[in-house]
């Protein structure tokens, strides 16, 4: 139903994949996302929308390969059928003219924050874009990202390509120079956190687009719940995006870092054997047949 | 529903006319066999005698065993107007059936990827086989009602979006689904899942006895589980069906647990620990934000300052901890919101349950109907049955004026 039409591996473990989905394509906009699952009986996992064809129903999406779905996302070939896509959902970003705008993003962030880029661009925005990675093979939508932003300014952990440091160092230099009128930023939580605190100090408009851990994506299992200005919110239908003042980051990292504790417990460890036995278990019956 | 007529088929041993009475007034007897609350049962004038009589089972025996090979198609008259219902569980399910045999051109809107609502994504594999519901859902398709799912009300179409699209009433059964947020320290450590999270993944993983798949997701050998409803004891059930040692706790007496006697005992026998009388206090957890024991307080009942009503207190310096590895909450659900923000003209309660008219379930927005547990907010399956088989009734009434 949702055919595969391209696929693109960007960086490393991080793929692009062009899916036919025509409803979601006529009504999505910046800043909503869409739920997945690859195979029957999967877990439906939140992806943003980087592209959108809504001529001919297209939409791209973007992920990294961390965990089981994602990985089973990424070794569907062309041709294939994605088996849900539910969308779009969350809350669309409010775009208007502010001035000067400047969009910070690392990691997988920088795919997500591209179509909030070209939002605030067509509505009279002067776009500055800066993208933290972690070294230059990581580096993802350099080009795409350079068309759509005023000027990008890029930074590796390690050096290798343009200058090193952080997102965060570029963006308090920026502020230094010029007058800054709303910052927005994706990406991982420390990041999202320290842009936050400067803002905060600083007095600039900043908002944040959280990725919290989802189940169903439509409210039902409050596994995303943040605080945002002391109250428990749902990202999934009031956000994703929240006022990065408001938001109770302390809260946020421990459910983040809920889910990436998995190792800990046996009922993780055995995940990959079931595959193993049923198809050792297929291969003795069959090898028993031969040998009669 | 005929209990009287399917009861005396069924003695007579002509179980396929004792199906057939049954589904001519309720659409889904599989799934009320296994799942139902039986208020029948409760009301039976045999109650004080010796046992009432067994609605629930009898029905369940005639569904199971009555339901003829080769489902017959009813003819029914088509009337041309189209109508949409949003949500594929009882009521939607319900309601749909009965509009299809009034010979309307029915489409359910389903959000997840398959219909079936609570049914299929809230009720644990072992309360309702998969396979039954499949057979019950159908049965509603061969009458001739179209699903679509991963349509997300709201977001991939609003209710005015549906009424463009030719629709000429719209009813909206989308549940309750939202878990109640508990006010408790610590509800946001690593381990601490809601009932609807928790079932979410249990179902989607389908997890049973038989299955091999592991779930995803971390269960620690301790469970605890607090709340005394069904959503409540399905966790406990599904957890002890993990293998994992499970406690109940809740803040009421074991009578007062709000599901029936039978399920109750059923959980006990099957090894899960009930805790009455204890109140949550505070989550407590390790140096990696991950759960370790739930503080509680032990509850009595005591005289009420104001009043000489016997009320719940807590019981002074009761404290104690119970050693947990994962907590689930499941103490009760509300509407979404979703609905309320993106169709400004729907009415709703501060409860975000929307409001209707009592007498034609007709909501703020003419053409427009709502029944279920969107409106009541909570309630048994008879009862979202029943509003979906009334308001079809009602939408009947409005499409033919």
């Amino acid at each position: 139903m949702y055919e595969i039409l391209n696929k693109q591996i960007l960086a490393e473990d991080v793929k692009r994949l062009d899916v036919s989905a025509p409803n979601i394509a006529k009504k999505i906009q910046p800043g909503q996302f869409v739920s997945v699952s690859p195979e029957e009986g999967d877990e439906h996992i939140p992806l943003s929308i980087v592209d959108t064809d809504p001529q001919k129903g297209v939409i791209s999406l973007i992920f990294q390969e961390v965990g089981l779905t994602t990985g089973k996302l990424g070794t569907l070939p062309i041709n294939e059928s994605i088996f849900s896509i539910l969308g779009p959902l969350g809350v669309p970003s409010k775009i208007d003219k502010k001035g000067v705008v400047v969009c910070v993003a690392t990691g997988v962030g920088s795919a997500q924050i591209l179509p909030i880029c070209r939002a605030y661009r067509k509505a009279g925005n002067k776009v500055i874009g800066i993208i933290g990675a972690k070294t230059k093979r990581s580096l993802l939508l350099e080009a795409q990202m350079r068309l759509s932003c005023n000027k990008l300014l890029i930074a590796t952990n390690d050096g290798t390509y343009e200058r090193r440091g952080l997102a965060t160092d570029i963006l308090k230099e920026i502020v230094a120079q010029q007058k800054i009128n709303f910052v927005y930023a994706i990406g991982s939580v420390d990041m999202m956190q320290a842009v936050c605190v400067f803002t905060k100090e600083k007095k600039i408009k900043t908002r944040v687009y959280l990725n919290p851990v989802m189940v169903d994506c439509m409210g039902m299992c409050g596994s995303c719940r943040v605080k945002v200005g002391g109250k428990i919110l749902l990202a999934c239908i009031e956000g994703p995006e929240f006022d990065g003042h408001k938001v109770d980051f302390q809260y946020f990292n421990i459910r983040m870092k809920a889910f990436e504790e998995l190792d800990r417990w046996d009922n993780q460890k055995g995940l990959s054997s079931p595959k193993k036995s049923e198809s050792g278990i297929l291969t003795r019956f069959l090898s028993g047949i031969l040998r009669k | 529903m005929d209990v009287p007529g399917f009861v005396r088929f069924l003695r007579e041993g002509n179980l396929s006319a004792a199906y057939e009475r049954i589904k001519e007034q309720n659409c889904l007897p599989a799934v009320c066999g296994r799942i139902c609350s039986a208020p029948c049962e409760a009301a039976c004038v045999l109650m004080e005698e010796e046992s009432p009589i067994g609605v629930r089972a009898l029905e369940r025996y005639a569904a199971d065993f009555g339901k003829p090979r080769l489902s017959r198609r009813e003819r029914v008259e088509r009337k041309g107007k189209k109508v949409a219902v949003v949500g594929s569980g009882p009521a939607g399910l319900a309601a749909s059936a009965d509009l299809a045999r009034k010979g309307y051109q029915v489409t359910i809107f389903e959000a997840l990827e398959k219909p079936g609502g609570v049914l299929r994504y809230g009720i644990p594999e072992f309360r309702i086989p998969r396979k039954v519901l499949d057979g019950e859902i159908n049965d509603i398709k061969a009458l001739g009602v179209n699903i679509e799912t991963n349509f997300f009300i709201g977001q991939t179409a609003t209710v005015a979006d549906l009424k463009e699209q030719g629709y000429a009433a719209i009813l909206l059964t989308t549940g309750a689904g939202i878990p109640q947020f508990m006010d408790l320290p610590g509800t946001n450590f690593g381990g601490v899942y809601y009932g609807e999270e928790f079932l979410m993944r249990v179902n989607l993983m389908k997890v049973n006895i038989f299955s091999r798949n592991i779930p995803n997701f971390v269960i620690g050998p301790k469970v605890v589980v607090i709340g005394s409803g069904n959503t409540a004891l399905d966790c406990a059930r599904a957890s002890v069906r993990f293998g994992r040692e499970v406690k109940l706790i809740f803040r009421r007496t074991e009578e007062d647990m709000r599901v029936r006697p039978q399920e109750r005992e059923y959980g006990k026998e099957e090894g899960i620990q009930l805790e009455p009388l204890v109140r949550p206090v505070e989550i407590l957890a390790d140096q990696n934000n991950f759960v370790s024991g739930v503080k509680c307080v032990r509850m009595d009942y005591a005289e009420a300052e104001e009043s000489d009503a016997w009320e719940l207190m807590p019981v002074p310096d009761s404290e104690f901890i119970i050693e947990a590895d994962t907590v689930i909450i499941a103490i009760g659900h509300k509407p979404n919101s979703i609905i309320k923000r993106t169709t400004p003209q729907l009415k709703c309660d501060p409860d975000e349950t929307i409001k209707v008219d009592s007498d034609t379930h007709m909501t703020a927005i003419k053409g427009v109907f709502s029944a279920g547990n969107v409106v009541t907010n909570a309630g048994p399956l008879v009862e979202a049955i029943a509003s979906g088989k009334s308001v079809a009734e009602d939408i009947h009434q409005y499409l033919t004026k």
